[in-house]
């Protein structure tokens, strides 16, 4: 019976990534009492070194694909995929955050913790193989990332903000739970792949228990991407949280939160994807219309990204629908072009935001591409690139995605979807005429220099953003054949 | 000579990459530097003309698999049609950068770093073999107009720039999706991959799929010819847009759109471009962009505006040649294409010379310039007549070789056409004649005569202009075969049935090159 | 027949104890009645033969959180919050969710046992083997990972109430 308790060395080699972070991010804490005040930022190189080995492991670990832990993870193409986006969306988020707790006095060794820790728990997501794995994961990255909104505690929107996170994810939550529980009563396992044969076998599968299932799973799932019609915390909560953070809660944990969304309604539920379809169609173009018919009238730049990325939730929704091999690496590579996109236009907002957070409208950036061109440059890349423009990753992310679409017949999504993305140059485009055209603002007349490390967070995402938009082979191969091995 | 069309593509960027290392404050460099790079891209296209056999189809042909997982490649290659088209990009793309030279006094590094980057991209649109290499350059060319028109433009540039912009975008979005539908059916007949052009012409796509994939292509390119009732941003973006914008834009960036018709919607969906209900509304569209262009020339106090409408107008003409869907309606309408980016261009040239020296261009503000002006008012009769289309300048042979064309259709498009030709006649000496002659005003008498640089942007389109009048056949020579593939390709057998020479089964005389 | 009464008994304990929870005025009644609706859901647990569960909801939920619950109710004047309406003006919307449920709850009683068709039971445990034992060789063999990273929810959980908490750190 005890045979499986000492893991093996090839389990815990599977496992490695989450192991060194857990570790990083305890050592982390310890070392925060007995860094003086100045000196915090050397815990944010720690952290990102220790991101940076873990990107690493993750590349040894999938050397070595397989279950590990009486299949309690599995590491194959997918799950590999995702560890690099969020362990990617972690350094990144690191390297934005130095200059604007420094501003706001809250450089603390906390911080550098919470991040690693969340992005344990969404690493957890994505290697899990089994539901509680999944909700154990998920609890990890979301409380990590509640107390990540409400950092500043003495500002009011940090506390509002991660308020309404706390609440409306916990009861996110609740739904997935009351999901996982109904699995469990009709397979009597919450291992993914025995459920998915349970369901295959019996001779009559319990098909309404399954789409009950199913419908609060996507409910639960629904909240943490942001997709209509569970979108509403979505602007207060990323307007309010301090900007690195909003950028980390856009693309990692929903990176993640979709990923399991891939591995559930994929192998579990694919039999009973009829009836979950119409859902998830209606879904993913209310959220595409909403996002983008919103964001329109937005003034302040982190609440426009946030219907934006609404928006672009319903993208992703777009490829789920689709229910093929192609719609899953079609949404792996947009989530990968999207989480780089995104990050550098949250990294440009921290740099512009001053203290406080007092100039994040649009129109403070007015002027910027006189007084800063380069920076104005990127942002401009990334702005193109959520449009969907060639030559960027957002294009083909979108190219996939609705490719994808039309090989499964859905033919008014695809229309309607494409219709939106042109609604959607328009409030992107604004952004760069006011950036270009018009007189620098107060904020831009006296912006200081950028320092090093906000570069990095602008550059590696432009040079990726590029990569995928020129070179999209290679990272699309590899979605392809990760998802052809899920769907199996 | 085996990749010259990577290197005609791919000598603005490298001119981009050289200009980006100037430092913005050293102008004059920058200057220099834009126009030698703009001059390289027309002298390194000019071996293009000598080694072009009329006799073959797509030559200097490149293809490099690009990403194999989705069948899109590098394929470039042009024909007769694209030629003159890849020509007139360079050339005017050349003169446009010429023509700022005085007139773009802030951010040039910037301003001539977009004029760049669109040149590549509207060359790639003109060389594309591939429909998704066709898409991509077909939008890299939106965005730098974008910023041109939204930095350099006039009071109302914003507006007129995110208008253009959402115009074109929602138009490419309906196109791609025409393209991803024929790249599907594609998939689902050969189980291959493909978005090479040929490929998709094998594909037989089913009759009721062929309708909608028609419009949803049609919108695309309406948009960008643009036809009526989609031509509302033109006038906008015309207006607001600098002097070589707006060049680039009448004189190539339209074309993009006529293009798409005889590169796409004509070859690709043959039967439903021959389906009578479909010709008769394209057509009815086009006649009410012909006279209702006209007549809104006719109205405006405005002289960039006028010339604006006098291109919805003349593109009318070419969108009526092309679904003519005969060899002189098409080839009229190509030729007529590259005439009206000679002549608008010319137009727009003048409104810019004007504006620069007296910063309006109320029509009513002018008169008797001829007096002062004499090298300019000469330049700009040639470019009022080629306009209009008077013997023996090029302009008459595109509209006479379309009237032929629209007659053996059906003999009230050919009258319609011949009322447009008479308006065109009339909206254009009007102008010329309330601006040129009459008396000179008083704040008009101090205006210089064109310098040199300007002449030297004038001169090449002159003698374009008289080259095409004078002496057509080698135009109408690298047409033929372009033309009748696309005739041949909507109705088999045309050429037979008509007692027309088919050129296609002209002896080759080198045989085997063909690919 | 004794266990058919026990589990009436239980489900009164725990269901009457969840609505005086939300129903009362006062906030220390209201945690009373938590621990009273918890401690039924015990004894549903004793009734399943999960000898370890039930011990283990006494002892952390009744014992520990809810005791918490009641010093820091306790410490925290409650007397201003007393005083106002209990029932927001958002009962309509409950109204409709209770209404909701309840159409779902009667829709597959009519559909009766198929629409319920559940996985077979488990095996039934050896008489030999305890609950408790059983629970303890799962968790540290097959379950060891989601136990250990637990550990690490618990931690951030931890680290996060400090961060929240403390004035200057």
């Amino acid at each position: 019976m005890l045979d499986s308790f000492i893991p093996s060395w090839a389990e815990l080699l599977r496992f490695m990534p989450e192991i060194i972070l857990s570790l990083v991010g305890s050592l982390l804490v310890m070392l925060e009492p007995v860094t003086g005040p100045k000196s915090k930022s050397m815990l944010g190189h720690v952290a990102i070194a220790g991101l940076i080995v873990a990107l690493g492991a993750t590349f040894v670990a999938h050397a070595n694909p397989g279950a590990a832990f009486s299949s309690m993870i599995v590491v194959d193409g997918f799950a590999t995929f995702f560890r690099v986006i969020v362990f990617t969306v972690g350094i990144l988020t690191i390297f934005s955050s130095y200059q604007y707790l420094d501003r706001e006095g809250s450089n603390r060794g906390e911080y550098y913790a919470l991040i690693l820790f969340s992005v344990v728990g969404q690493s957890v997501m994505v290697v899990a193989n089994e539901l509680i794995m999944i909700f154990i994961g998920l609890e990890i990255s979301s409380i990590a990332t509640y107390v990540l909104a409400g950092f500043l505690r003495d500002d009011k929107r940090n506390n509002e903000s991660a308020i309404k996170y706390f609440l409306l994810g916990s009861f996110a939550t609740g739904f997935l739970l009351y999901g996982i529980a109904l699995i469990y009563g009709a397979t009597g396992t919450t291992d993914l792949g025995e459920v998915r044969q349970a369901v295959l076998q019996s001779a009559e599968p319990p098909v309404l228990l399954l789409s009950v299932a199913a419908g609060l799973m996507f409910i639960g799932l629904g909240f943490k991407v942001s997709g209509a019609p569970f979108q509403m915390w979505t602007p207060d909560v990323y307007q309010g949280a301090p900007t690195p953070v909003t950028a980390f809660m856009s693309a990692g944990p929903k990176a993640a939160a979709f990923a399991i969304f891939l591995r559930i309604f994929v192998t579990v539920f694919e039999s009973v994807g009829d009836r979950w379809e119409p859902l998830i169609w209606a879904s993913a173009l209310a959220s595409m219309t909403i996002g983008n018919f919103a964001a329109l009238q937005q003034k302040n730049f982190k609440r426009l990204l946030a219907y934006s990325s609404i928006a672009h939730a319903g993208y992703v929704l777009v490829a789920l629908t689709a229910r093929s091999e192609i719609g899953t690496a079609s949404a792996m590579f947009y989530l990968a072009a999207y989480a780089l996109m995104n990050m550098g236009a949250f990294a440009v907002i921290a740099h512009v935001a001053g203290k406080g957070e007092t100039t994040v409208d649009v129109s403070d950036f007015a002027g910027l591409g006189a007084k800063q061109p380069v920076t104005a440059a990127l942002l401009t890349i990334f702005m193109l690139s959520l449009i969907g423009v060639p030559l960027t990753g957002g294009f083909f992310g979108k190219f996939y995605i609705f490719k994808a679409a039309l090989e499964s017949k859905l033919l008014w999504l695809a229309i309607l979807g494409l219709l939106n993305s042109a609604v959607a140059a328009y409030y992107y485009l604004r952004v760069l005429v006011v950036m270009y055209m018009e007189e620098p603002s107060a904020r831009t007349e006296n912006l200081e220099p950028m320092p090093m490390s906000l570069q990095a967070a602008l550059w590696l995402p432009a040079a990726g953003v590029l990569f995928l938009g020129i070179f999209p082979s290679a990272v699309l191969e590899f979605a392809s054949a990760s998802a052809r091995l899920l769907g199996q | 000579m085996d990749h010259i069309l990577s290197i005609v593509l791919f000598t603005p960027l490298l001119g981009l990459a050289v200009l980006l290392f100037i430092p913005s404050s050293n102008t004059a460099a920058i200057r220099w530097c834009a126009n030698a790079a703009a001059f390289a891209g027309f002298a390194v296209s000019l071996p293009l003309v000598f080694a072009f056999d009329p006799a073959l189809d797509f030559q200097f042909v490149e293809r490099l698999s690009w990403i194999p997982s989705i069948g899109a490649s590098y394929h470039l290659g042009i024909d007769g049609f694209s030629l003159l088209l890849v020509l007139l990009t360079t050339l005017l793309g050349f003169l446009a950068i010429l023509s700022s030279w005085t007139a773009i006094r802030e951010r040039e590094k910037e301003y001539y770093a977009y004029f760049l980057v669109q040149q590549t991209g509207m060359l790639g649109v003109f060389m594309a073999r591939d429909a998704f290499l066709f898409f991509l350059f077909w939008e890299m060319v939106l965005i730098p107009m974008y910023f041109i028109i939204a930095i350099w433009g006039g009071p109302r540039r914003s507006y007129a720039a995110i208008k253009f912009v959402i115009y074109t975008l929602v138009g490419s979005v309906l196109m791609f999706l025409g393209i991803l539908a024929l790249y599907w059916q594609h998939f689902s007949e050969f189980q291959t991959y493909s978005f090479a052009i040929e490929d998709l012409m094998r594909t037989q796509v089913p009759a009721s799929m062929q309708w909608w994939v028609f419009w949803a292509f049609f919108l695309g390119f309406a948009v960008k010819v643009p036809m009526w009732p989609f031509h509302t941003w033109l006038p906008d973006a015309h207006v607001e847009a600098p002097t070589a914008g707006s060049v680039i834009l009448a004189s190539i960036l339209l074309k993009m759109g006529t293009y798409g018709f005889l590169r796409f919607s004509l070859p690709l969906l043959p039967d439903s471009a021959k389906d009578p209900q479909v010709i008769q509304i394209v057509a009815g569209l086009s006649i009410i962009a012909i006279i209702y262009g006209a007549l809104a020339s006719l109205m405006q106090k405005d002289w960039k505006k006028l010339v604006a409408y006098s291109s919805v107008s003349h593109l009318g003409f070419c969108t009526l040649g092309i679904f003519a869907l005969n060899p002189a309606g098409i080839a009229g309408s190509i030729l007529q294409q590259i005439n009206h980016g000679i002549s608008t261009g010319m137009l727009f040239l003048v409104v810019g010379i004007v504006y620069e020296r007296r910063h309006t261009r109320e029509i009513a503000a002018f008169g008797g310039l001829y007096k002062i002006m004499p090298v300019f008012g000469i330049a700009f009769l040639i470019a009022t007549l080629s306009s209009m289309g008077m013997p023996p300048l090029n302009g008459f042979i595109g509209e006479i070789t379309i009237l032929k064309g629209a007659y053996q259709t059906s003999l009230a498009w050919a009258v319609w056409c011949a009322i447009g030709i008479a308006l065109g006649a009339a909206y254009l000496l009007w102008l010329y004649q309330r601006t040129m002659l009459g008396d000179v005003k008083e704040t008009n008498s101090g205006l210089t005569d064109l310098n040199a640089r300007e002449i030297a942007v004038f001169a090449p389109l002159v003698v374009l202009v008289f080259l095409i009048g004078l002496y057509p056949k080698p135009f109408f020579r690298v047409l033929e075969r372009p033309t009748a593939h696309i005739v041949e390709r909507v109705r088999p057998g045309y050429h037979a049935e008509h007692r027309l020479v088919n050129p296609l089964e002209a002896p080759r005389p080198t045989a085997g090159l063909e690919r | 027949m004794l266990d058919t009464v026990f589990f009436y008994l239980f489900t009164l304990l725990t269901l009457g104890g969840a609505i005086l929870t939300v129903a009362t005025r006062n906030a220390v009644h209201s945690a009373l009645f938590l621990i009273t609706s918890l401690l039924g859901v015990a004894g549903l647990y004793l009734l399943l033969h999960a000898e370890f569960l039930f011990a283990v909801q006494i002892i952390v939920y009744v014992g520990g959180i809810m005791v918490l619950f009641l010093f820091v109710i306790m410490l925290v004047n409650l007397d201003a919050a007393a005083a106002q309406r209990q029932f927001s003006r958002m009962w309509p919307v409950a109204l409709g969710c209770v209404a909701l449920v309840g159409l779902e709850l009667f829709y597959f009683l009519g559909k009766g046992e198929p629409a319920f068709r559940i996985a077979a039971p488990p095996p039934v445990p050896e008489p030999t083997a305890g609950n408790t034992e059983r629970i303890a060789d799962v968790l540290f063999s097959q379950y060891l990972l989601p136990f250990e990273i637990a550990s690490l929810l618990l931690l951030v959980a931890v680290i996060g109430s400090v961060v929240m908490a403390k004035k200057r750190i």
